[in-house]
């Protein structure tokens, strides 16, 4: 929730010109309640950073919406700026981390939200944050991370020159029921847009890549195409390995993560579609640390890419971001330059110096994020002493089934000791016990503070602490370690 | 926590259902339940995933688990099944031991009516038939079972849109406690005839719920082996879990949508 200076030389850069038909003009109680609505925002968002309450995220945009609940569209419908929006099931935060460092690069002046403001009240509370009493923003770009279930509701009143779906995995089936239930409302929103957007997407998900088959708008492709990673099949939570016309089980010249990989099917052709954007060499460094090394072919020409970030994720996070800039006209031949200095966001396998030992903080909510995290984490040397946090919140969601399908199994022999915390904790020491991790090795701490306190007096001096933990503890956790000086508060960062 | 006080001399014999379409909620859990409760007191287990196409004699197995899908993997099992009905209608006869959740459930019944497109067929093992409705149960659920040695409770997370309705010849699971079970009106919840187990609570179910585990084991060996004492475990982790879970489906109790009624800070 930040605009970035105005740096002089912007101003020879051509200004994005407004796509779509500008927003009928106000009444005079309309302008009024506007400006109310937009004070009142401001005003809870200025008091919550005060008291330090909260994310501070959410309840200007409540409390806007409540006063003006046609305050998002007169914000940023009336706004120039050009406005991407990104949304899927993982790969959100950090793909909007890189693509605003791709505008910045090229001295655009960004207004951007944060994980977890990812619901409509959270999106509200960057537009209010951003504007003038008045309603007027002053930014370039105005980049939405969206909560895949939350678009259809958002993109009307956005009007979004740009939608990236980065892909969509087995998620939050409690809060939309099925997957093809996401994936039906995400495609009848790609439908609704001019044919002045564009839409990246992933072209190595099965069901991604046959979004918008329909749609006016312009469609781009991203993915991964090389044989240098990979496994020869989908790993067992993958959801998609079924052909989406003929039902046909599909198949895999190579797959990268869960579903997402280099398919066909052999009964009806279906096919991946040429990728615009495609990681064709890729190479990982083997401490699970990074830096990674990728080529991404464009059709501006090969970009190579050192990222300072671990793992296959990160390397798709860089292809959609730089897909998604060149769509909104950014000069994608900074991306080298700007990504290479790109730091994890906020839990994204945090490192954190904790006194003489370290945390690795990593949010994890899903069994593609929990797997993908635990294999980067295997890869560091010696035995592991993990943080297992999970709570059941709005954002967190209340089914946590998932844990089953997550393939703990494959770091049980790694771990000394684990301490699960949250009020999911019992979930969590169930889920280990029958990985068949020695009971005596675990513990349920329900608080927070006291479950970081003993996971970090089971490691050495020197020694490291695994934090794998869901949205809420995440954020808590390191509200903590904010209070003891280990980190910067996120808004400062 | 290994007991050798069988001596490996058992063995439970699995058939896993469709495990890689109907697998959707992480039931799989199940699975490991089972395994995993058998392995430490020393009884050995044989799993055959059953696929799509492949019809086996189940009435060699003393154990067969079927789990959820969304409505597309159902098109497809509904189909595949109509092969494997026979053999598993002569397997429940003989009074193999089923464990089926949420869509498996429903496609062990006469048939499923999806609330938008055509009827599936289902394998008619369960006198039972399930619509579709435009509302979604998605909560906590509790229910209280008796199976004749008194009363417990199950406890897990439904997340379904049919409403089944049971005929004379299929007996209510147990009584909800909260939720909704099979319709939201008769306060019925899940399916029994002979040793077939039907429900829509996932979780997945058996973890959280050892007693009913322990249950399904010893019915499924004392029909190969005759009358088997299981021999008892440490259960705290289980137990709390089961606690816990109890305690969420008290406080969620009349939520249609636990998400919906859920808090913002934890």
């Amino acid at each position: 929730m930040q605009t970035k200076d105005v740096k002089s030389e912007h101003k020879e850069q051509a200004r994005p010109q407004p796509t779509l038909p500008a927003a009928e003009s106000p009444s005079g109680i309309d302008r009024a309640r506007l400006a109310l609505a937009i004070s009142a925002g401001k005003l809870a968002s200025a008091s919550g950073r005060l008291l330090r309450i909260g994310g501070g995220t959410s309840l200007p945009g409540m409390i806007a919406r409540r006063i003006d609940p046609n305050v998002l569209k007169s914000v940023v419908g009336a706004s120039k700026a050009r406005k991407i929006v990104i949304t899927g099931s993982n790969g959100k935060t950090t793909t909007a981390r890189m693509t605003a460092a791709i505008a910045d690069a090229n001295r655009f002046r960004v207004s951007q939200n944060r994980t977890g403001s990812n619901l409509l009240q959270g999106v509200t509370s960057v537009a209010v944050n951003a504007a003038s009493i008045f309603g007027n923003l002053d930014c370039d770009v105005l980049l939405f991370e969206i909560d895949e279930g939350t678009i259809p509701h958002a993109v009307p009143e956005i009007q979004p020159d740009v939608v990236v779906i980065t892909n969509i995995f087995r998620d939050q089936l409690d809060r939309y029921g099925e997957l093809y239930s996401v994936a039906k409302a995400l495609n009848k929103m790609l439908e609704s847009l001019p044919e002045t957007a564009t839409i990246v997407l992933n072209g190595n998900d099965p069901q991604v890549a046959n979004f918008g088959q329909n749609a006016r708008a312009r469609r781009v492709y991203f993915g991964l195409e090389t044989m240098e990673v990979g496994t020869p099949v989908p790993e067992q939570s993958a959801d998609i390995i079924r052909c989406i016309h003929c039902n046909h089980d599909l198949e895999y010249k190579v797959a990268y993560l869960s579903h997402l990989g280099l398919y066909s099917c052999p009964n009806c052709g279906y096919t991946l579609p040429k990728l615009d954007f495609a990681a064709t060499s890729v190479q990982l460094a083997s401490d699970g640390e990074g830096p990674t090394h990728t080529t991404i072919r464009t059709p501006q020409g090969d970009i190579e890419l050192t990222i300072p970030l671990p793992g296959l994720h990160n390397v798709y996070n860089a292809a959609a971001a730089i897909a998604a800039s060149m769509a909104a006209d950014f000069d994608i031949t900074k991306s080298d330059a700007a990504l290479s200095h790109i730091r994890p966001a906020f839990g994204r396998l945090e490192k954190i110096q904790a006194g003489d030992k370290t945390i690795y903080l990593s949010f994890v909510k899903n069994p593609t994020s929990f797997n993908l995290i635990m294999r980067l984490i295997a890869q560091h040397q010696g035995k592991k002493h993990l943080l297992l946090a999970m709570s059941n919140t709005v954002v967190d969601g209340e089914d946590f089934a998932w844990l089953w399908d997550a393939d703990i199994e494959e770091i049980v022999p790694d771990i000394l000791d684990a301490i699960c915390c949250g009020n999911k904790a019992e979930e969590l020491a169930m889920r280990l016990k029958y990985a068949e991790v020695s009971t005596d090795k675990i513990k349920m701490i329900h608080d927070r503070e006291a479950a970081l306190d003993a996971a970090l007096r089971n490691v050495e001096p020197g020694g490291t602490l695994y934090i794998l933990s869901g949205y809420t503890p995440t954020q808590e956790l390191r509200k903590i370690m904010q209070k003891r000086g280990w980190v910067k508060h996120y808004w400062e960062e | 926590m290994s007991q050798q006080e069988n001596g490996g001399r058992l063995v439970l014999k699995i058939a896993h259902l469709y495990p890689t379409l109907m697998c959707v909620a992480a039931d799989r859990g199940n699975l490991f339940s089972i395994e995993k409760r058998c392995k430490w007191r020393g009884i050995a287990t044989e799993v055959d995933p059953i696929y799509v196409k492949q019809t086996p004699d189940f009435t060699q197995y003393d154990l067969i688990l079927f789990h959820g899908g969304a409505d597309r993997e159902m098109e497809i099992a509904s189909q595949d099944i109509q092969a494997k009905a026979p053999s598993l209608r002569e397997a429940a006869e003989a009074g193999t031991v089923f464990l089926s959740v949420c869509a498996g459930y429903q496609l062990l019944g006469h048939s499923y009516k999806p609330f938008e497109g055509p009827e599936l067929k289902g394998v008619g093992l369960l006198d039972m038939h399930t619509e579709g409705s435009s509302e979604r149960f998605m909560t906590h659920m509790a229910l209280e079972c008796d199976f004749g040695s008194g009363k417990q409770i199950l406890v897990g997370y439904e997340n379904h849109s049919g409403r089944t309705y049971l005929g004379p010849k299929a007996k209510p699971l147990g009584r909800v406690l909260s939720g909704w079970g099979n319709n939201g009106k008769d306060g019925g919840e899940g399916a029994v005839y002979k040793n077939v187990f039907g429900t829509y609570l996932h979780g997945p179910l058996l973890p959280k719920n050892p007693w009913f585990t322990d249950f399904l084991i010893q019915r499924a060996l004392e029909r190969r082996y005759g009358k088997v004492e299981l021999t008892p475990l440490d259960d705290t982790i289980e137990s709390a879990a089961h606690n816990a879970a109890l305690k969420l489906a008290e406080a969620y109790k009349g939520t249609v949508s636990a998400i919906e009624a859920t808090h913002w800070k934890r």
